[in-house]
């Protein structure tokens, strides 16, 4: 299983795109990778682009879980885009969407459809 | 007595009554171990009678000299003044434990029961002053009076361990007030606390959820710096706690579910297939015990993981189903105990910390080569649950011993109660085991001594036991209970003062929330009632019928021995019903959809020689 990620940034912070799939064999090098991005995005926002993540894991959903939790303590926000309509469903359903802000695409961050904190 | 500790100081003695002289004003009296004190009461000391939450002070001043009879237990509070090679102590303050000499009032037959209500009332109150039960609200700080503190935080394990106390009230009293907080909290769980992993088939909870206004924040792996970014098998065991108690009130098959899930997140990922227990602690993405990233958590079992099981949620989920499959487990729990943990070749005290292969951990974190007295006292009182259910020799003699090594190496014997954390290895020359931080007691250590030494005398009928389960309730009922803002305190000094600095000085925190304390009423109530004193109990239930497998809704109080205790009545809406199994302690519900308040009345069965 492979997953790449490349990065590019916008107005309001980092993009990271995913494209892949996220489970216990990518998840750690993932974590790896985004945390760096974490301090950068300090004030601002990361934004993490699944759409083009064919599958995520358990593993993987916990690995956002991870970054989020280390975005808190970093004074950052991350926000999800791309979500598949079966990945959405599956956050839901364990509780994870509610952890993240979601942006309705790459380019407009602050679309923001869900805003909890 | 050196010039250098020619100095007066006040403390307490807790003690037998040997002989009081009423002319020359002289008690003489000796502690449990055995050590005489003369003690001059010609300072008109204050006497009073132990009194229960919610009780006012009962005053015995004016009977001091009558109720002086040999063989009494009383604490005394003094004044010792060094004189040459003695010292002199004069008494301030006294405390009798019951009117007659052999009366204990916390043996009354609704002591523990009066004393959950108590419980019950503050921890409601603190939580929901408005009186409307609505979780939103909820925070695991709670001040000394019972107001909240300034954290916003909700810990999944402390709403599990009210919703545990509320459920344990309800058991006893049938009160339904206790009962709405109990299943509100259990639905609060569900719904915020806890993640369905679809994929794994699991179960599992997050630490808890920070409130900001309207939102609310989620903590996914636990904060604590002991199992710091790791998931804790403590937090998930205890997250069960409170929902499973309830479970066996109401029978509701979510929990059950949930239960088996989380069960399944245990087996899964916490179990170790091949040299046996379980992991402390996952890292939170793999779920693996062996990740880099758990640092001195990685590949290891500790007490907590191995055995809190049994008292947390196992040994109440077997009572409410009677499934076989946490029988085993059960077992399978108390043989690694029993495998692993005595130690007694080094020490008084059981290994409780681990590596992967079970060799000794003991440079780990704060715990080091350190003894928790109150894991001990719990390992024996657990144990002899077990032992009613599968009895093995192993488990009662291992009870046995630490019952008997306990009382030396982890009590105070001067003052009464039992000690917090202390070295597992005396330094040469040392009389006694190091402490750890202070000589303090904590509440939690109490419970598990009165616990231990109430089952062992109930099923062995030993006087020794009786005598400890009696000094620690003793102990624990004159210096515990706050009359002034009520529930119990975390910490009291050595002496029976209440120490109330810091986190020890809240009635709810990350280690306190109405668990502990309500669990030692409800199974203090059960034991002595009905193990030891021959005394029936009611219990109360509500249940759906038809949600209940074979309609069949399980009644025992706890892992008793068999054939000890019977049903001998039961009324379902307040009007007897005759379908129950009086030995099996199980009771057949009418068909109906609709939840029917359950009242059993559960008798105890005299031995051959009489005995309960």
């Amino acid at each position: 299983m492979t997953l790449d990620l490349k990065t590019r940034n916008s107005r309001k912070g980092t993009v990271a795109e995913l494209s892949g799939e996220i489970d216990s064999a990518t998840s750690t090098g993932l974590l790896d990778q985004l945390l760096p991005l974490l301090g950068e995005a300090k004030g601002k926002s990361l934004v993490i682009d699944l759409g083009k993540v064919e599958y995520v894991s358990s593993a993987g959903l916990r690995t956002l879980l991870v970054v989020y939790r280390e975005a808190q303590r970093a004074s950052a926000t991350v926000r999800l885009t791309g979500l598949s309509e079966e990945l959405r469903f599956v956050m839901s359903v364990t509780g994870f969407l509610d952890f993240f802000e979601e942006s309705g695409t790459v380019s407009e961050p602050s679309t923001v459809s869900r805003a909890l904190r | 007595m050196t010039d250098t500790a020619n100095f007066t100081f006040s403390d307490t003695i807790a003690g037998y009554i040997d002989h009081f002289d009423a002319e020359q004003r002289l008690l003489k009296m000796h502690t449990a171990d055995g050590r005489a004190f003369t003690v001059s009461l010609s300072e008109e000391p204050s006497a009073e009678l132990v009194r229960n939450l919610g009780e006012p002070y009962i005053d015995a001043s004016g009977h001091i000299d009558e109720m002086l009879s040999p063989g009494r237990f009383l604490f005394v509070y003094g004044i010792f003044y060094p004189k040459s090679d003695q010292v002199h102590c004069a008494a301030k303050r006294l405390v009798f434990l019951g009117r007659g000499a052999e009366e204990f009032r916390f043996e009354e037959t609704g002591w523990w029961v009066r004393q959950i209500e108590q419980l019950a009332s503050f921890y409601r109150k603190a939580q929901f002053p408005e009186g409307e039960v609505d979780f939103d609200e909820y925070r695991t700080e709670v001040r000394l009076g019972g107001e909240k503190g300034s954290s916003h935080v909700q810990e999944t394990d402390t709403i599990s361990r009210l919703v545990y106390g509320m459920a344990s009230a309800y058991l006893l009293t049938g009160k339904d007030e206790y009962l709405e907080v109990a299943e509100r909290g259990t639905e609060y769980l569900r719904k915020h606390m806890r993640v369905v992993d679809q994929e794994d088939d699991v179960v599992y909870w997050y630490h808890g959820v920070s409130i900001d206004g309207a939102s609310e924040r989620k903590l996914f792996s636990s904060e604590f710096s002991d199992d710091y970014d790791a998931i804790p098998m403590y937090e998930q065991i205890y997250a069960l706690a409170g929902p499973i108690q309830t479970y066996r009130i109401t029978g509701d098959p979510q929990i059950k579910a949930d239960a088996d899930a989380t069960i399944r997140l245990f087996e899964k990922f916490f179990h170790d297939p091949e040299l046996g227990g379980y992991y402390s602690h996952v890292d939170p993405i793999l779920f693996s015990a062996a990740h880099e990233s758990l640092g001195e958590n990685k590949e290891r079992k500790n007490w907590n993981s191995v055995g809190d099981h049994a008292p947390a949620y196992l040994i109440n989920l077997y009572l409410a189903t009677g499934e076989q499959s946490y029988a085993d487990f059960l077992e399978q729990t108390f043989d690694t105990i029993v495998e692993h943990f005595p130690d007694y070749k080094t020490s008084p005290f059981v290994q409780e910390r681990f590596h992967r292969d079970w060799s000794h951990d003991t440079e780990h974190g704060w715990q080091q080569n350190r003894a928790v007295v109150g894991h001990n006292l719990k390992i024996a009182w657990n144990l002899m649950r077990m032992n009613s259910l599968r009895s093995k020799p192993e488990y009662a003699e291992l009870a046995g011993q630490i019952a008997e090594l306990m009382p030396v190496a982890g009590s105070d014997q001067q003052r009464g109660g039992w000690y917090d954390v202390v070295e597992r290895l005396k330094s040469d020359g040392e009389d006694h085991h190091r402490f750890a931080w202070h000589d303090r007691k904590a509440w939690w250590q109490q419970e598990q001594a009165i616990l231990a030494y109430l089952i062992l005398n109930g099923v062995s009928g030993k006087p020794a036991y009786e005598r400890e389960a009696r000094q620690a309730e003793a102990f624990y009922n004159a210096f515990f209970l706050d009359h002034d803002e009520g529930a119990v305190y975390f910490n009291v000094l050595a002496g029976g003062m209440p120490y109330l600095l810091g986190t020890e000085r809240l009635k709810g925190s990350h280690s306190m929330s109405m668990y502990h304390s309500a669990e030692l009423c409800y199974l203090a109530a059960v034991y002595n009632n009905l193990l030891i004193r021959g005394r029936e109990m009611d219990f109360y239930f509500k249940p759906t019928p038809n949600g209940l497998p074979g309609r069949v809704l399980r009644v025992s109080p706890d892992l008793l021995p068999t054939g000890s205790v019977r049903i001998s009545s039961v009324e379902i809406e307040g009007k007897e019903h005759s379908d129950f199994d009086a030995e099996a302690m199980t009771v057949t519900l009418p068909e109906g959809d609709d939840r029917v308040k359950v009242k059993v009345r559960l008798t105890p069965v005299a031995g051959p020689d009489g005995s309960a």
